[in-house]
């Protein structure tokens, strides 16, 4: 995340001095989401008469997050706060790789209907149980290979035990194309 | 009342045929089991298990379904306790102190303690089912679109009141969440909104996808930075698995009030039972001796809204079973598994068929009984796992949930999805925005808007409704009361500040 | 070791393309068939299909599980349909508004009911009914007429959400009576008939699965039954011919839709299973005590269905666009 430089910028550049960065940068992120839905709502209708339409509700709430944002970062200018922790990459990365690996292999990807030649076959239950265990693993520093990969296949197993067998749930076992 | 017992007594002595004790007992224990399971919720659970139900006797179907739907509840509160993720929109205030109450060791009594509030608030609201059933239906009538929207705003203050940091944060989260919960089809005009023409946002975010990410993934990543030792330490601390003495004490208040609350909101179909827990939770924080310590992990905290959204589980059942129409998602499973067995839900189910309703009834309670008694010793079972090494757990969290996330619609974006908002809820946590609020918001933020255009059609534009209408009023009253309340601490310490300066 | 296992497993799914579709046919189905039913699980659409899908997963030796996905009156659902593999594993309980009233409905809609589906057939028909608030002081159809005429302006009347059966019924209702009352959209038909039986809203027009416990519990009044003749269920009931509004005909329609290009002998195995289905005593009991009208042997199979959604698709978009 680049907040932690900008902070340091800011604080060095300008004259007055992020006291609460947590808020500061909170509250803007808010107002950026705020303005974004308000963007994203412009081509729905409004009001007609007392029939509120599909655009009204949103771009309230909207424009109201983005005021709450901006009262948030300027309580962050004024009031003094906690400076952001860092953020770790390590951890989050895996995570979310292990996920989104997961997404992809369990019934496979297939992108044609919007144009992009993308074809991931479905690998099934047991492949991408496997593979989003291993790899999210890798995410803590304490991972040890022997104990992790027989953790990965035991918990393959209770996976496919469990929701295939015990709970009948219609998943595929195994890769659509062996 | 003679009625009563004749027709209690008809009621148990179907509820307590062999067949369906098992029925109930199986309902029960496959419910607590996938409730348990993090990321598969009770109407996923129940829709899951419905064609099981269809080869069985109909009164035999229908008691194994009710098993299932409060088997679930109970375990939904497990993972929130174990592993701060809330299985439902009901158990995401179990998380803010029973996932604190885990982490200082003490997610034995915190289990515990929910089972006992849940049965206590069971037995109460079933024998206010049986009894008042049919009179409460009149009160379900009562409320209108603009009854709804009052209580969903007071839901919504509720969110802003148990947040534990700075009001203004808790209400833009809140409006954060409103606004997510946005994105999709307009319910008049069938326009996307906010979908970014990806068709799978059509279908708008599913709850699952949200509860999962901001509280599941995001806590996985924070704890990840942890180091070993300072998570081992809460790890090797585990404390007595039942509630002390004291414990029992400070939580038969709060069972008895979330057991009232959450019996009279559990009657209102359109998503009283959702409001129920954490308006127990709220009140319960209003008038505490200690309302800052709530959310570090108070026992109160958890009895509170375990026994309102059970006593609401069960009063639930009221609209349809008085009047056949479903107050929720489980219910309208309930009516489809009814109607396949020939059964057509509605008033008459009373008179036509009474050993079906009567035999529901019995079975509520003896579904509470036996979940009291299969939860119980399943919490050292539960705990133990926390003994379970982080870096052996955490991956096997991430596992379930994306095969539960994923089972729920068959669809590998919800489980995309729920990554972005895991990301979404650790960059939360970093600016100390909390994620309860937004999670409640996105619930309630359909409901609240749908009722407002529908009172305000109805009304013909007329705003005044909200007020002229007795019981909107009262709800509104209350809103703003709580309002004013919650914000006055801020306002003085504002004050204060300019003092200071 | 594991490093490389999962490099040669990502490389896999970079590299390897499905055959699809290609697949030898004659052993279909060897695994289970997905029947989209594009409402909320407990609806009429939801039970017809639990009902046809269980019979026929028996004929086909394989499951028809059920997915519901729900969203924008049943669009969503026919979307994921249509965009489904045409391998015969993805059909839809389609429906009345899905496909032919949406073709009016939604001008974005992504797909052509009549063009980019095979119809496999039609499963059961449900009657629809004009209901009101039990305390609407017109007491037949003729009061209602009368009444709905006279006070238009303070009327609401309750639907489903937009092309939900109830709303596209209504908005048929209002251009014979020549009428725009306020249409209050609830979130399914539960909601909605609650608002009924509350008197929240004022009168709906509905499918007759919902309503008959209502009727029959006395907590709202049916003033006539869109069929030509009146149903079993609810003898009491006249038909609108009988009662003065002949022009009002309507039946939701519930029929089984593969995606298009799914081979020509899939949709054949798909339409027998579902006559079978249809022609057990057990299935048309269940069908029958819910109101649904089976269609008869001339009605089935995929001809016959194809021309019924060309035939909705020319009757609703007049009404629709003249009504939105």
């Amino acid at each position: 995340m680049a907040e932690g430089n900008k902070a340091a910028r800011d604080g060095g550049g300008l004259r007055f001095k992020v006291r609460g960065p947590r808020d500061f940068y909170g509250g803007l992120a808010l107002i950026a989401v705020g303005i974004i839905a308000i963007w994203a709502t412009g081509d729905l209708g409004g009001s007609r008469g007392f029939a509120f339409g599909p655009g009204t509700a949103p771009r309230m709430f909207a424009i109201l997050l983005a005021f709450m944002g901006a009262l948030i970062a300027i309580g962050g200018l004024l009031a003094d706060g906690p400076p952001i922790e860092k953020f770790a990459i390590k951890g989050p990365a895996y995570v979310v790789a292990a996920i989104l690996l997961f997404a992809c292999l369990i019934r496979g990807v297939s992108l044609e209907y919007i144009g992009v030649p993308v074809n991931i076959p479905g690998f099934g239950l047991v492949v991408s149980t496997f593979v989003a265990f291993m790899v999210s693993i890798m995410g803590s520093s304490e991972m040890r290979w022997t104990e992790s990969l027989l953790a990965g296949i035991g918990m393959t197993v209770f996976c496919v035990l469990l929701f295939v067998y015990l709970l009948a749930l219609p998943f595929q076992l195994w890769p659509s194309f062996l | 009342m003679t009625d009563l017992f004749a027709n209690l007594w008809l009621g148990f002595s179907v509820a307590a045929h062999p067949y369906n004790i098992g029925f109930c007992l199986l309902g029960a224990l496959v419910g607590t089991l996938v409730g348990v399971l993090p990321g598969i919720g009770t109407v996923a659970t129940v829709a899951m298990l419905l064609p099981i139900t269809f080869g069985l006797p109909p009164v035999g179907a229908l008691i194994m379904l009710a098993g299932i739907y409060y088997g679930a509840q109970y375990g939904g509160s497990t993972t929130s306790v174990l592993v701060n993720i809330p299985g439902e929109a009901t158990s995401v205030v179990t998380c803010l102190d029973g996932h604190q109450m885990a982490r200082k060791g003490r997610a034995g009594a915190a289990l515990s303690i929910a089972a006992i509030g849940s049965f206590l608030a069971g037995c109460v609201a079933t024998v206010l089912v049986a009894a008042l059933g049919v009179p409460l239906t009149s009160i379900a009538l009562l409320f209108g679109p603009a009854e709804y929207f009052s209580l969903m705003v007071l839901g919504l203050i509720f969110a802003v009141v148990l947040a534990k940091g700075s009001v203004p944060k808790a209400i833009a989260m809140i409006l954060l969440g409103l606004l997510l919960s946005m994105i999709g089809s307009d319910l008049e005009t069938g326009a996307g909104r906010m979908t970014f023409d990806i068709p799978e946002l059509s279908d708008g975010i599913g709850f699952a996808n949200v509860a999962m990410g901001v509280f599941g993934f995001a806590e996985i990543i924070r704890n990840l930075e942890m180091s070993q030792e300072s998570r081992d330490i809460v790890q090797s601390k585990i404390t007595g698995l039942m509630p002390t003495r004291q414990d029992l004490i400070d939580s038969a208040g709060p069972i008895a009030r979330g057991t009232i609350l959450g019996s009279l909101l559990g009657i209102l179909p359109g998503g009283g039972a959702v409001v129920a827990s954490f308006a127990a939770y709220t009140f319960e924080k209003r008038i505490s001796k200690h309302p800052e310590l709530f959310g570090t992990g108070v026992i109160e905290g958890v009895a509170a809204p375990e026994s309102a959204n059970n006593a609401a589980a069960q009063t639930s059942f009221i609209p349809l079973l008085t009047l056949g129409i479903p107050p929720n998602a489980v219910m309208a499973l309930m009516v489809g598994a009814m109607t396949i067995h020939g059964i057509v839900p509605g008033p008459q189910v009373m008179t036509k068929q009474p050993e079906l309703f009567w035999g529901m009834i019995a079975s509520m309670w003896l579904g509470n009984l036996m979940l009291v008694i299969i939860n119980l010793p399943l919490v050292g079972l539960w705990v133990t796992l926390l003994r379970v090494p982080y870096r052996l757990l955490f991956p096997s969290i991430i596992v379930f949930c994306c095969i539960g996330i994923y089972s729920i619609n068959n669809s590998p974006t919800d489980v995309i999805i729920a990554a972005t908002f895991g990301l979404v809820g650790y960059w939360l946590a970093k600016h100390d925005f909390e994620p309860a609020p937004l999670v409640l918001a996105f619930v309630l933020g359909p409901l609240m808007e749908e009722n407002l255009r529908r009172a305000m059609l109805i009304a013909r534009g007329d705003a005044t409704v909200f007020v002229t209408r007795p019981i909107s009023a009262g709800l509104m009253l209350i809103s703003l009361t709580l309002l004013v309340i919650a914000m006055l601490p801020m306002i003085r310490k504002r004050r204060d500040e300019v003092f200071v300066e | 070791m594991i490093k490389n296992l999962v490099g040669a497993l990502l490389s896999a799914a970079l590299v390897v393309v499905t055959a699809g579709a290609a697949q030898a046919q004659s052993d279909y189905p060897k695994r289970n068939i997905v029947m989209i039913v594009p409402f909320a699980a407990g609806g009429p659409t939801d039970v017809v299909a639990r009902i046809v899908s269980e019979h026929m997963s028996r004929t086909l030796g394989q499951t028809v599980l059920i997915e519901n996905v729900a969203g924008a009156g049943g669009t969503t659902g026919a979307t994921r349909a249509m965009r489904a593999a045409n391998d015969g594993y993805t059909v839809i309980m389609g429906h009345m508004g899905t496909h032919a009233a949406a073709v009016a409905l939604y001008p974005n809609l992504a797909y052509k009911p009549d063009v980019d589906f095979e119809p496999v057939g039609m499963a059961a028909g449900t009657p629809i009914l004009i209901l009101a608030k039990k305390d609407l002081p017109a007491k037949d159809l003729k009061e209602f007429v009368a009444y709905v005429k006279a006070n238009n302006e303070k009327l609401n009347m309750a639907h489903a959400g937009v092309g939900s059966v109830s709303h596209t019924t209504c908005l048929l209702l209002s251009s014979i009576l020549q009428v725009k009352p306020i249409a209050v959209p609830f979130q399914g038909t539960g909601p909605a008939m609650n608002a009924l039986v509350g008197g929240q809203v004022d009168y709906m027009c509905d499918q007759i699965v919902n309503a008959v416990p209502q009727i029959q519990g006395g907590t709202i009044k049916a003033y006539a039954i869109g069929t030509p003749e009146r149903s079993p269920v609810l003898p009491d009931v006249p038909t609108t011919t009988e009662a003065g509004l002949p022009q009002y005909q309507a039946s939701a329609w519930n029929a089984v839709f593969a995606p298009k290009g799914t081979p020509k002998e899939i949709v054949q195995k798909l339409a027998d299973a579902l006559d079978k289905a249809l022609d057990d005593p057990a299935v048309r009991k269940r069908l029958l005590d819910l109101g649904s009208d089976i269609p008869g042997k001339d009605r089935r199979g995929p001809q016959a269905l194809g021309t019924l959604v060309k035939n909705e698709i020319a009757k609703w978009t007049p009404i629709i666009k003249a009504n939105m």
